[in-house]
């Protein structure tokens, strides 16, 4: 009788419970997906400084206001959970519709069949607009998985009155990494730094910067990729551990905090050059002093100005109902006055050329675009964004062992032994 | 107790220390949250704000998350604990009075759901609300906080139902009162101070929660106020700290609110329902 | 709470009454009944299963059952067990730390000192901070150029260049320790309070009578007097940090270099950032027995002194 009672009794609250939440995630249902139905699309956009957040919110609005049928709705992620986030979105069913991402970061959801190929959807002039190597940074067997929208270099600010009063003039189209430590030892006086580098997050930079030398880090792709760390690949590591600690030119504290921690440092002259990404421009403007002057460098120079081309991206899960709508729908965001408008907020740099010259001619190339979108040209795709479990080594592996060695704990030959034996533990 | 001057001297020596150690960290919180942007980011800061500005609260509310996960943060933290009263008051009257079999196993529920890491239990909680539509939803959260909830609720009521004299009961049974008569008019009203207690503290526990709410709610507009500041802490260290500062300040305001209108009745009653258990 | 201790008092046994009281029961549990067997009893039963699977993330992916595989790749898994080393630190130093604070705290506040409101106020202010809230305040205190901790270690000339303490190798822990204390202290210390306003007076009086010093007093009547709570808060404080996520998250995320990696972090990860559920259950099964035995060892020993 008991047991009766108590199975009767979760039965019916299992269908209670199962109606009050009947209404949580489809609500553009029917999804025969022709387009002259009505359908409401999420798109999850990671946008965080203010100007390119209204400026993708423009993009939307302009975009509903032209297409009844196809509605879009703004929601707001976060890059730092952005893919635990997605994990569990996947895992829900509750995928927005569109996902903003980047490419290094969708790898590991390309090889888990979550995201839809998008090469019959996209249009001819959106293939068109961006080069084959970008492309290449998205693609993985002929398919296509995203749309690669904004690129991210990392350029030298500097303090413009500190370089006059040192004396320095960078001007020329690069700048090498020994003038880089030359001109920082000079600027190096009086318990002031030449540099401040906000490498908490060191492995980003690291394999970024490393193509300037070459780097490659990882051979092969997927599963079977073997990770390959030389001299070329530590030559960036090792540059900035003889900085701080040789040359004591770079604060060692900087090292040890976030990219926009240094900036404060960077305002009051505390350091005469920072290095960054170079979005941090947009927060340099908002935040800085009035009166203080700034400027970008020349792209830093080892045997070339490479740095890997780790571009934004907007994919598609393939579960998804609508994707030929979202599809369209990252087609027009693809148009080169969107892609410039969100460039110009975040100071990154469109992935195809009509957006750049755009730019260009909305800014005069003044307050270090002309540097910034010059820097565009010499991004290209590194083996690294095609190794599945390359989240889980630069967490787990690349992180810890190069903050140690930054903080000069371990030495060089040391770093390149975890790099590479790490790789084998969490490829297992 | 006779106390002589030098113990005095250091008594008030180590009150001083405790009181800056528990009140300067929010001191410093809140007159961070009044500095403007540039004074923030200035390298030399002092302990009250030059000039009193208010951008950064303006900054953070109409960030329209921030005021979303409030309502929502106030909406699942006062349904979970009007459900977690009303199902944990039968339970701990029948645990405080019954010698029935269910109590050891209900105690030992109490035991084995406090130690088991939540990592082990959220991922087939995911997996069992997810075909009941339940993840990505507001009730969803509030049963899973009930029932999680309700382990430390039920030790608290236990306490407080034992401390109810039996007598009053059975003079009612006499009356002919039911048992369920008896709970709502007799038990209920003596209760009075545990369930304050009890609901301060379940509303509390709701509002500071953050695990399972990061699993279970992914769509932005239904996330919490602890997600919603985590958040916040942006991208590669992009922190605005003179808004989230703000933020944090109004996220600890409702809590607060709660303690001064219960401070009295909280502490008194959370001391007297333990030492009474 | 400290109810867990005390057995709740014994009902009178009338014998006659004994079958209707289990039904009276049964119907008094009903209600919660059902949510607890489903979302706390079933998932319990259903994660220490998962971790003898190798369920993982992906669109259409087979779950199968492996049997010890997992746990046998753990064994050679030395950042899982770094992080266990980690997260016994500190469970162990928050624990102790912060049970010594809140005890002194806690007799501070049972004397009749001034200022005892306005302290007890601030004690139960932590507790009214979400941990997020908390993880951002201590950001903000420990901020290597613009946060106040520096700029007074600084003046003091205790140092003379600012210390990450949240990035840097050797303060990181540590520094999240202080937090951790910081942010348990209310709990700790009311329920030391309530059981040293529970001892009988009249022991104190007794002892003075005998001329015992205060500490003596304190030694020889305080601290037996509050065996079992101090047992209890002990043994709840220490489950509650070695399973804390929250604070630490949002604190370092278990930077720098891994310092502060708590297993449940690592968990977290190995879960939601590399979707190996199966692998993440079987983080959470050790660690349940972990601090199954640890508690049995702990609680063994305390109650064993007691009798």
């Amino acid at each position: 009788m008991k047991k009766v009672m108590t199975a009767l009794l979760a039965a019916s609250a299992l269908v209670t419970l199962a109606a009050c939440g009947g209404n949580s995630d489809d609500n553009g249902s029917g999804g025969s997906g022709s387009s002259t139905e009505k359908v409401t699309l999420k798109f999850q956009s990671l946008a965080f400084q203010k100007t390119t957040v209204a400026a993708t919110k423009k993009i939307v609005a302009d975009w509903n206001a032209a297409n009844p049928n196809i509605q879009v709705e703004y929601v707001q992620g976060s890059w730092d959970s952005v893919h635990d986030q997605l994990v569990t979105q996947f895992q829900g069913g509750t995928a927005p519709d569109i996902i903003h991402d980047e490419s290094a970061d969708i790898t590991g959801f390309i090889n888990q069949g979550y995201l839809a190929d998008l090469s019959p959807y996209l249009s001819q002039e959106t293939k068109d607009a961006v080069s084959q190597g970008v492309w290449d940074t998205v693609s993985s067997d002929g398919k296509v998985y995203a749309a690669p929208t904004l690129l991210q270099s990392y350029v030298v600010f500097a303090n413009t009155a500190l370089l006059k009063q040192a004396g320095i003039t960078a001007t020329g189209d690069s700048l090498s990494w020994d003038d880089l430590a030359a001109d920082a030892k000079k600027l190096t006086a009086n318990g002031k730094y030449g540099l401040g580098w906000g490498l908490k997050s060191p492995t980003a930079t690291v394999l970024n910067l490393g193509m300037n030398f070459d780097g490659q880090f990882f051979e092969g792709s997927g599963r079977d990729a073997k990770a390959k760390i030389g001299d070329a690949e530590l030559a960036v590591p090792k540059r900035i551990h003889d900085m701080a600690y040789t040359d004591k030119s770079i604060d060692p504290t900087s090292l040890t905090q976030s990219g926009s921690d240094v900036l404060p440092g960077f305002y009051a002259g505390k350091y005469a050059m920072v290095v960054g990404g170079n979005y941090a421009a947009q927060q340099i403007l908002e935040e800085a002093p009035k009166g203080f002057q700034w400027e970008v460098l020349p792209p830093l120079k080892g045997t070339s100005s490479k740095q890997a081309a780790n571009p934004q991206t907007l994919s598609v899960p393939a579960e998804g109902k609508h994707i030929e709508q979202a599809a369209k729908f990252i087609d027009y965001y693809m148009k080169a006055e969107n892609l410039a408008a969100v460039g110009q907020g975040d100071w990154l740099i469109p992935t195809t050329q009509a957006a750049r010259d755009a730019i260009l001619k909305a800014t005069g190339g003044k307050n270090g675009w002309q540097q910034t979108l010059v820097s565009g040209n010499e991004l290209t795709k590194a083996p690294f964004q095609s190794v599945e479990n390359y989240p889980k080594w630069k967490d787990q592996i690349a992180t810890p062992a190069l903050q140690e060695y930054l903080a000069n704990k371990t030495d060089l030959a040391t770093l390149g032994k975890k790099l590479n034996d790490g790789w084998g533990q969490v490829n297992s | 107790m006779r106390t002589r001057p030098t113990a005095r001297v250091l008594q008030y020596v180590a009150v001083v220390c405790y009181l800056v150690f528990l009140g300067f960290p929010l001191l410093w919180l809140i007159s961070s949250s009044l500095k403007s942007p540039q004074e923030f980011a200035s390298i030399t800061p002092t302990i009250l704000p030059k000039n009193v500005d208010f951008s950064n609260y303006s900054d953070a509310l109409s960030e329209q998350g921030l005021v979303r996960g409030l309502m929502n943060s106030l909406q699942i933290s006062i349904a979970s604990t009007i459900l977690v009263l009303i199902v944990s008051l039968p339970v701990s009257y029948a645990l405080a009075r019954f010698r029935s079999r269910l109590r050891p196993i209900t105690n030992g529920w109490i035991l084995v759901s406090q130690v088991f890491p939540v990592i082990l239990i959220v991922i087939p909680l995911f997996m069992i609300l997810r075909p009941l539509h339940l993840t990505n939803t507001i009730p969803g959260v509030v049963i899973v906080y009930m029932v999680w909830s309700m382990p430390f609720a039920l030790w608290m009521l236990q306490g407080y139902v034992a401390a109810v004299p039996r007598e009053l009961e059975e003079a009612a049974s006499v009356d002919g009162a039911g048992r369920l008569r008896t709970i709502v008019s007799i038990v209920m009203p003596l209760l009075r101070p545990g369930l304050i207690a009890t609901a301060m503290f379940t509303f509390i526990s709701a509002w500071n929660e953050f695990f399972f709410a990061l699993v279970l709610l992914q769509d932005p507009d239904l996330k919490t106020l602890p997600l919603v500041l985590a958040r916040f802490v942006g991208a590669e260290g992009q922190v605005q700290f003179g808004p989230l500062a703000a933020a944090s300040v109004l996220a600890t305001v409702p809590s607060l609110v709660f303690f001064a209108f219960l401070q009295r009745r909280l502490t008194s009653g959370l001391l007297s329902g333990a030492v009474k258990g | 709470m400290t109810a867990t201790v005390t057995a709740p008092p014994e009902a009178p046994i009338r014998k006659t009454g004994r079958p209707k009281q289990n039904r009276e029961a049964i119907f008094l549990f009903l209600p919660a009944l059902l949510p607890v067997l489903l979302l706390s009893v079933y998932p319990l039963i259903r994660g220490i299963a998962l971790g003898f699977t190798d369920a993982r993330a992906g669109l259409r992916v087979d779950t199968n059952f492996i049997g010890f595989g997992n746990f046998s790749r753990l064994l050679h898994n030395g950042l899982f067990w770094d992080s266990f080393r980690i997260g016994i630190i500190w469970t162990l130093s928050v624990t102790i730390l912060q049970f010594v604070a809140a005890l002194g705290l806690a007799l501070l506040l049972n004397t009749n000192i001034k200022f005892r409101g306005v302290a007890r106020t601030l004690a139960l202010i932590p507790w009214a901070m979400p941990p997020v809230v908390v993880a951002i305040m201590w950001r903000l205190l420990l901020h290597p150029t613009n946060g106040p901790v520096n700029e007074i270690l600084q003046k003091l000339h205790l140092t003379d260049h600012p210390i990450n303490f949240l990035g840097d190798f050797s303060t990181a822990l540590p520094a999240v320790i202080v937090v951790g204390i910081w942010v348990g202290m209310p709990m700790t210390t009311v329920t030391l309070l309530a059981g040293l306003q529970g001892i009988d007076r009249s022991l104190y009086e007794a002892a003075a009578v005998d001329g015992a010093s205060a500490w003596s007093q304190f030694w020889n009547i305080t601290l037996p007097q509050l065996r079992t709570v101090i047992v209890a808060i002990t043994s709840l404080d220490m489950i509650w940090n070695f399973n804390s996520f929250g604070l630490v998250y949002v604190l370092t995320a278990g930077g720098p270099g891994g310092k502060t990696m708590l297993p449940m972090l690592f968990a977290y990860n190995e879960a939601f950032r590399y979707g190996n559920f199966g692998m993440a259950a079987a983080m959470g099964d050790v660690m349940v027995v972990i601090i199954i035995l640890f508690l049995a060892f702990y609680l063994r020993n305390r109650l064993r002194s007691e009798a």
